[in-house]
């Protein structure tokens, strides 16, 4: 389903209250089992002319609010999509009958729809109250990663504890998971999975490394002898907000939540946000398009949380970062076909990494420049980092090559991480014998 | 057989340094073509690898494409590692769509065997109950029925129509999800189905809406029409695109 709720309330309430009321709401249905939509309609009106947009906007003026836009108007010609709570069908209605705007119902019911979408998630989802009985195959909603990292968090205590490095948009809380035997201020290394809500097989995979580590710790050499002397930090859901939206609404959502007063589209690409290369060809300055890079460097939460963690913390030597499909291991640039300096290093490394990934279950990765291998992509994370100083700045691209795509299936996710963990595994190796 | 050479027309220059990707941009273009035109849900094909090729560009900015690539069942049996080979000469218009394909590929199933399948699958999707009320394969967890599998894979081959016809030397398109049955009949002699699909076009990472009308009979020329929603994009001049098509008999088609 397309469309992109405007957060469930009429943008015609200012910011402070909207966010209280959903923060609110968010207690109210974890409280009382999710709000009720029953008979609301989604209602698609196409506007002739700059008059007939403007009678829309006067709907959404209305106090007390009678509709709430999931597609704003915007100019004529483009759809506008608009939720109209039970109790008011009739009245808006009669109001677009009356004004000569056609329309036609999109969702004849939102609740049947949530309720479907709630029945086919139940099928496949498990209350998890240890990690021991956690399904490490399947995917898993925003509650359920929260809730298995405290358990997690809880089970592993000699080696792992929990940070919290900023809230979201929709102010949910950013973790970050630390893996450390002590010392203070070691050398480091990042991963991140997740910057993408609707890459969902690499959360699944930052769950399963976590699990690795700890496994892996005391047992595998390169682990045990890198976490002697340095730790290493992983954020699983980088972006929340996103992740959340899709679960509840829209599956294939790839932005955050962000939105700025006046306009109609909802969400920056966290992956155009940063300060390298920020605003260049490979990036939209249109809020709309799933590569906006929002109005400058770090104005997201998501974005500015990572960055100033990293900075303040000054001594990490390694940055990986996850995404999917595609199967393919890359470094810096994406915003310049220039190589980078270390680029025969990086090649190198990024050759035998991919072998090692090889080696596991026989898939084939590419392997090169962002820009070169993939697109050219400005603002993005790994730029950033190759410019703060971080030298070993990878990128991955997960399974597979579009057959799924996005919707990978869930009993790929653990051949996935198996693979993936070798090619990271070949990479802190490299970082742990070329200190910087 | 040899290579073919290229335009003879002065105005054409042999690129010999490719535009990154151009290659697998024609590859996906003559392949969708040739799922397309062949009209087999049984015998769908992906790509596996370019092997070779040449391009020559013109003032125009329009592109030929000469080349050779390998591709797999889309559909694999239990350890299936059928490999196809095909050439083909693709005609990119400069971003308009509905590049010019010419498309040859080795067999890799006997034709008795593919209409057999053909056949096969025309019948359980005859016996399928009405799917209507199914809202989107795969699910969120990419998981497809066994039993609806059929619908997903004669959606494929419709969106194959579309996006042969979208696909330029810049854009590429995937089918992500089937996200709704609007109309399945069967009652009659062929497959009418009306649905929507997601497209995810890669370069600029949107997503697609397209609402497909296919009629199908095994053997029989598939027939297609479509309507796509651009991407939410205000500024950019995306709108609604239509296209239909019968595709002629398979005699084109080399088996």
């Amino acid at each position: 389903m397309q469309g992109a709720p405007a957060g469930g309330w009429g943008p015609g309430l200012p910011a402070v209250d909207r966010r209280t009321l959903l923060v609110c709401s968010f207690i109210l249905a974890a409280a009382l089992g999710q709000m009720n939509f029953t008979g609301d309609q989604v209602l698609r009106i196409l506007a002739q002319n700059e008059m007939q947009l403007s009678l829309l906007r006067d709907l959404e003026g209305l106090k007390p609010q009678k509709v709430d836009f999931w597609r704003g108007p915007a100019r004529p010609s483009l759809p506008v999509d608009m939720r109209v709570p039970f109790s008011e069908l009739k009245d808006v209605k009669d109001y677009l009958e009356s004004h000569g705007l056609a329309y036609s119902v999109m969702i004849e019911d939102i609740q049947v729809l949530l309720d479907q979408e709630r029945e086919a998630m139940a099928k496949s989802r498990r209350l998890e109250r240890s990690t021991s009985s956690f399904s490490y195959s399947s995917y898993h909603t925003l509650e359920e990663i929260y809730s298995w990292i405290d358990s997690f968090v809880t089970e592993h205590a000699d080696l792992v504890s929990k940070i919290q490095i900023g809230h979201s948009f929709e102010n949910r809380s950013i973790l970050v998971l630390k893996f450390s035997t002590g010392g203070s201020e070691r050398q480091a290394i990042w991963i991140d999975t997740g910057i993408h809500s609707r890459e969902w097989v690499t959360h699944a995979t930052g769950i399963w490394i976590a699990k690795q580590i700890v496994s892996d710790h005391g047992k595998d050499y390169i682990l045990t002898s890198l976490l002697n002397t340095m730790d290493i930090f992983l954020e699983i859901v980088s972006n929340p907000d996103g992740f959340a939206f899709t679960h509840s609404m829209n599956r294939l959502w790839r932005k955050n939540k962000s939105n700025q007063p006046g306009i109609a589209c909802i969400g920056v690409d966290l992956n155009r946000n940063w300060r390298s290369g920020f605003g260049g060809n490979g990036s939209k300055d249109n809020p709309c398009s799933e590569t906006y890079h929002g109005p400058y460097p770090h104005s997201e939460p998501e974005v500015s949380a990572i960055a100033n963690f990293i900075t303040a913390h000054g001594n990490i030597k390694a940055l990986i970062s996850i995404h999917s499909y595609s199967q393919m291991l890359m470094y810096p640039y994406g915003h310049s076909l220039e190589p980078i300096s270390n680029q025969e290093e990086l090649y190198n490394l990024a050759k035998r990494a991919v072998q090692a990934l090889y080696e596991v279950h026989g898939i084939k990765y590419l392997y090169g420049s962002i820009s070169t291998t993939l697109y050219v992509a400005s603002g993005i994370t790994v730029d950033w980092a190759y410019d703060s100083g971080i030298k070993y700045s990878f990128s991955f691209e997960l399974r597979d090559t579009g057959r799924y795509g996005f919707l990978l299936p869930a009993t790929q996710i653990i051949p996935t991480a198996q693979e993936t963990w070798m090619a990271i595994r070949t990479i802190l190796k490299h970082t742990l014998r070329h200190p910087y | 057989a040899a290579a073919p050479e290229g335009p003879q027309d002065s105005a054409w220059q042999r690129d010999s340094e490719l535009p990154h990707g151009l290659l697998q941009q024609a590859a996906r273009a003559a392949l969708h073509f040739f799922n397309f035109r062949a009209g087999s849900p049984s015998a769908l094909r992906v790509l596996a690898a370019v092997q070779q090729g040449r391009a020559w560009i013109n003032s125009k900015k329009e592109c030929q494409v000469d080349l050779e690539f390998t591709t797999e069942h889309y559909n694999p049996e239990e350890g299936e590692e059928r490999l196809g080979n095909c050439s083909a000469q693709v005609f990119f218009k400069n971003e308009k769509p509905r590049p010019t394909i010419n498309v040859t590929c080795t067999r890799f199933m006997e034709k008795s065997k593919r209409q057999q399948e053909d056949y096969l699958l025309y019948k359980h999707m005859k016996q399928l109950k009405d799917p209507l009320d199914v809202i989107s394969i795969p699910d969120s967890h990419g998981h497809i029925d066994p039993s609806l599998r059929p619908i997903w894979d004669l959606a494929f081959l419709g969106s194959s129509y579309v996006m042969w016809e979208k696909t330029t030397q810049f854009l590429h398109y995937y089918m992500a999800q089937l996200s709704s049955v609007k109309q399945w009949k069967t009652d009659e002699d062929a497959i009418d189905f009306d649905y929507t699909v997601l497209l995810h076009e890669f370069s600029t990472q949107e997503i697609i809406s397209c609402r497909i009308h296919l009629v199908w009979h095994p053997n029989k020329p598939l027939k297609v029409k479509y309507h796509c929603q651009g991407p939410q994009a205000p500024e950019e001049a995306s709108g609604i695109e239509e296209g239909s098509a019968a595709a002629p008999t398979t005699g084109l088609i080399n088996y």
